[in-house]
């Protein structure tokens, strides 16, 4: 810590702070409910496999899995709702900006990066504080959040529900829980670990979302228009292409 | 051996007598005589008579003898004296005898819940001629309706309660309809209230109604037990069924729970649980409070489509597109990124 206020002291820090402790926090509590949500409700949706069995033996059977899918699932839905409140309030006292919500640019850098990919282009979009993907991994995420909490509150008390509401939508809230849960498991699984960890600008792991810290390097790379924002050479609003003194990203190696 | 009723068959009417072999004549000289009995020290009569032409007809009547149970009378043995205090001592002396031929049946019911209770004490336990009969042995289920009936000599009322239901009231000719032992099994009987034959139950009522034939004949749904299964009571109860460490609280429902049990009936039979009139009650059994609306939560046994359950259907045609598409585009990426990489180097 010490070295980091030192460096930041002089003109080039050699990292930056990325999140908050609470952010890490809120990450971490997510992580671990999430997993545990998976163990406990996968095996529900695919009862006849013999893992399933073996999970829910693991959890002390059937009735002392579903408790514990319910706890995080309410840890999950308390967690979401802070979160959010946290979120609105940080924005609405102008703490941080509107940096989750997705814009014009997020389409061009999705069509640019694409383009990038396929090799028709040489252009690497500049990213700012969250490209598209984690844009659209933590909208994803949030969404998935309001669906599987209320489908799952809807599941926990059917008979309170199926007098308030018609009696159809407890079974059709059992499909969309189950299969919501099951793409949200293959959304982080395959995504969320691709980017966190095989992509090779990260390969092995990023532990950024851990330590808080994040390289230098790594900001040219995936962020350099919020580097350039911090560092005071980006005069015009985020979204505008800046030319930058740092290598592109797109031409590395 | 097994040649020999065929041989009677081919020789024509030959009498069902000529096939008793000539060494049980010894003892039918004296066990004919009806009024022949032994006072046993409980003051039960025991009849020494043996209806020759009942015998003749039974499954034994043409390849065993008598001393092939009885083998410890000799042909002195009116002389000597009875040990036995009870009638039912003299069947529990010599129903082990069965075990010398049908040991393979004979060792099912060592698992049964008939020996069980027998092991604990209980005297009226039931042993094979309990249910086979002694003397008269016959092919059990012909009619298979026989089967409930010796059940029904011991179990008067469920066997009455089972006779009221849709599986009961069956004809006897019906070689479809379910009988005690369909369930309850002949020889290794369960017990039914330790609940693991309840946590059977699909498997047992699936196994006629999963056949597609056999349902076809009635017009009744095959889907019932599919559809039970991926809901969230059959789910719950599968697991349940393979954890014996629990503490033995049930907590799934299954077939029984709310269709009854020997009480079964047509689903739009007044009398029904599972008729829409009754279900919210049935419902209720389990969960508290459930309003009349409630039982709608459930989609009877159907499959969701587009007329029956068309939000569900909806929603999981809605999740069907939407997880290939979502998984495979990310996938998709992914290989991209991955190609590009290895591109640039």
């Amino acid at each position: 810590m010490d070295h980091a206020t030192t460096t930041a002291r002089s003109a080039r820090p050699s990292y930056f702070i990325r999140f908050t402790l609470q952010q890490r926090v809120e990450h971490f509590i997510t992580m671990a409910v999430f997993a545990l949500l998976c163990l406990t409700g996968l095996p529900q949706k695919f009862y006849q496999s013999g893992w399933a069995h073996g999970l829910v033996d693991l959890f002390g059977g059937i009735d002392r899995s579903r408790w514990i899918h319910r706890f995080c699932g309410v840890v999950l839905a308390i967690s979401t709702v802070v979160h959010f409140a946290n979120a609105s309030l940080a924005m609405l006292s102008k703490k941080i900006g509107f940096t989750m919500v997705p814009d014009r640019k997020d389409f061009e850098d999705a069509i640019l990066q694409l383009k990038f990919y396929l090799g028709t282009t040489d252009k690497h979009p500049h990213y700012d504080r969250y490209d598209y993907k984690q844009k659209f991994e933590y909208w994803g995420l949030v969404f998935g959040n309001v669906i599987m909490v209320v489908t799952g509150f809807v599941l926990f008390f059917p008979v309170q529900f199926a007098s308030l509401v018609p009696g159809q939508l407890i079974p059709a809230a059992k499909v969309a829980h189950s299969n919501e849960g099951l793409m949200a498991f293959f959304v982080i699984t395959i995504w969320h670990i691709f980017n966190a960890h095989l992509n090779p600008d990260v390969f092995p792991f990023d532990a950024s979302m851990f330590t808080g810290k994040i390289s230098r390097e790594r900001m040219v790379h995936e962020h350099p228009l919020e580097l350039a924002r911090m560092e005071g050479r980006l005069a015009g609003e985020p979204g505008t292409h800046p030319p930058t003194d740092e290598t592109p990203p797109g031409a590395m190696g | 051996m097994r040649k020999l009723p065929l041989l009677f068959l081919l020789l024509g009417a030959a009498p069902a007598l000529a096939g008793i072999p000539a060494e049980q004549e010894d003892c039918l000289g004296c066990h004919t005589d009806p009024d022949q009995s032994f006072d046993l020290p409980s003051g039960e009569k025991l009849s020494l008579f043996v209806d020759q032409e009942t015998f003749a007809k039974s499954v034994h009547g043409e390849s065993l003898r008598c001393t092939d149970c009885h083998s410890n009378k000799t042909s002195d043995h009116a002389t000597g004296s009875l040990e036995f205090k009870n009638r039912r001592e003299v069947t529990r002396a010599y129903y082990e005898q069965c075990k010398g031929c049908h040991f393979a049946n004979y060792t099912k019911t060592l698992d049964g819940v008939h020996y069980a209770v027998m092991a604990k004490g209980n005297e009226k336990a039931a042993l094979c001629v309990d249910c086979h009969g002694a003397h008269d042995i016959s092919r059990p289920g012909q009619p298979r309706t026989r089967i409930s009936g010796m059940c029904s000599k011991c179990h008067v009322e469920e066997a009455e309660v089972y006779a009221r239901s849709v599986h009961g009231r069956a004809s006897e000719a019906n070689p479809d309809v379910p009988v005690c032992t369909d369930c309850h099994r002949a020889h290794d009987t369960t017990d039914p209230r330790d609940g693991a034959l309840a946590m059977r139950t699909p498997e047992l009522c699936g196994r006629c109604h999963g056949d597609e034939k056999l349902m076809a004949r009635y017009g009744l749904s095959t889907a019932v037990i599919s559809t039970y299964l991926t809901d969230f009571h059959g789910m719950s109860a599968t697991f349940q069924k393979g954890e014996r460490k629990a503490d033995g609280k049930r907590l799934a429902a299954v077939c029984t729970d709310c269709h009854g049990v020997h009480d079964i009936q047509k689903a739009d039979d007044p009398q029904s649980t599972v008729m829409s009139a009754n279900l919210q009650k049935t419902c209720a059994k389990c969960h508290q409070g459930a309003s009349a609306t409630f039982p709608k939560a459930w989609l009877s046994h159907y499959e969701p489509s587009l007329e029956k359950a068309p939000l569900v259907w909806l929603v999981q045609l809605f999740y069907r597109l939407m997880i290939p598409f979502m998984v495979g585009g990310l996938l998709l990426q992914i290989a991209l990124h991955l190609w590009r990489v290895v591109v640039n180097r």
